[in-house]
């Protein structure tokens, strides 16, 4: 009896090999979570009641750095031109963001989106309360981005290219 | 008696992905060293765990995280909290069985629908306090992606489990 409901289940198992889908839903994902981070460092103050401002967490990594040289270079070259990098990490996390929501230049947003996780990971590792598990996550999700066709599917890239194929998940065709 | 040995079919062992195998190790990493810490603290001692959730669903302005959903705290504290000793244990051999099954990519598919579901119990718990709650939704996509793709067929134990032993039952424990 258990053996034929079994037997009934692996043959409902799809014959395909990893579908592409679950890594969009994971690219949409982190394009979601880009834009709602946005919330708390909007221009032109870059900051929002009741949270941690982005000069305050800049500050904090100053004050607590996982490598010093990091630290000193928040000190001496971030936050004296506070405006210009507030800006630039803005519009850097706005684009990653609409670009993986919409699977728009994917693996560029991708790439942008790891060196940021790589930053936030560098420069929040060491901050008391902060979990860094929590980055290499981001890490880890932007890595997995790249390496899958991530934006095969889901996405405006899929309508303007024939070369991002869910067959890329699986380039030896099995 | 004659027996005959059904040659395995190919979708079987070329299921999984690169991208997949990169979160699976992640996650199973994350899940371990979490575990390791949580151990040298005691965490799962039945004298602590209670510590942990009075913590979560405590105000903020008592020092707590603030967690809000309340029919979460009304389960844990008739469950959990009635049997902690016992709670504890099925905590620590839970998160060692993920950590494990997902570093080593062994019986992937039961150790990542055992994640989605430690994951998404967390996500729950912390929901609307002050930790960052989009940890945990990484966290659980990553499970979710690992479980629909087959997270151990490639680099992973479970590829050579499904090359000698065919299918899992149902396709859910490797």
């Amino acid at each position: 009896m258990i053996g034929s409901v079994v037997a009934s289940l692996n043959a409902r198992l799809p014959a395909a090999p990893a579908p592409a889908w679950p890594m969009a839903l994971g690219r949409i994902a982190m394009g979601v979570l880009w834009l709602a981070s946005l919330r708390w460092k909007l221009p032109p103050n870059f900051e929002s009641a009741g949270n941690t401002s982005l000069r305050e967490w800049l500050e904090l990594e100053v004050k607590h750095p996982a490598i010093g040289f990091y630290g000193n270079l928040v000190e001496s070259v971030v936050l004296p031109n506070f405006i210009l990098f507030a800006w630039l990490v803005f519009l850097a996390e706005l684009g990653v963001g609409l670009g993986l929501v919409f699977g728009i230049g994917t693996n560029l947003a991708a790439l942008t989106g790891l060196l940021m996780s790589i930053n936030l990971f560098v420069g929040l590792a060491a901050v008391p309360g902060e979990w860094p598990w929590s980055y290499l996550m981001m890490i880890m999700w932007h890595g997995a981005i790249l390496a899958t066709a991530a934006g095969s599917i889901w996405s405006l890239d899929s309508l303007r290219s024939t070369k991002a194929t869910p067959q890329n998940l699986h380039p030896k065709g099995k | 008696m004659e027996t005959t040995s059904t040659p395995t079919p190919a979708a079987t062992l070329h299921r999984g992905s690169l991208g997949t195998a990169v979160l699976r190790v992640a996650l199973g990493l994350t899940t371990l060293f979490t575990w390791l810490g949580n151990v040298q603290d005691d965490f799962y001692d039945s004298a602590n765990l209670p510590g942990f959730f009075d913590w979560a669903f405590k105000p903020v302005e008592e020092g707590g995280n603030g967690a809000t959903l309340g029919f979460v705290d009304s389960i844990i504290a008739n469950t959990i909290l009635q049997a902690p000793e016992l709670f504890g244990w099925v905590m620590t051999f839970l998160e060692l069985f993920i950590a494990v099954g997902l570093t080593l990519g062994l019986f992937t598919r039961a150790a990542s629908i055992a994640a989605i579901g430690f994951f998404v119990s967390l996500f729950l718990v912390y929901y609307g306090g002050e930790e960052w709650i989009w940890t945990y939704v990484m966290l659980a996509a990553a499970a979710v992606a690992v479980f629909l793709n087959w997270g151990g067929r490639k680099f992973g134990v479970d590829q050579f489990i499904a090359k000698n032993r065919g299918e899992s039952p149902a396709g859910l424990v490797w």
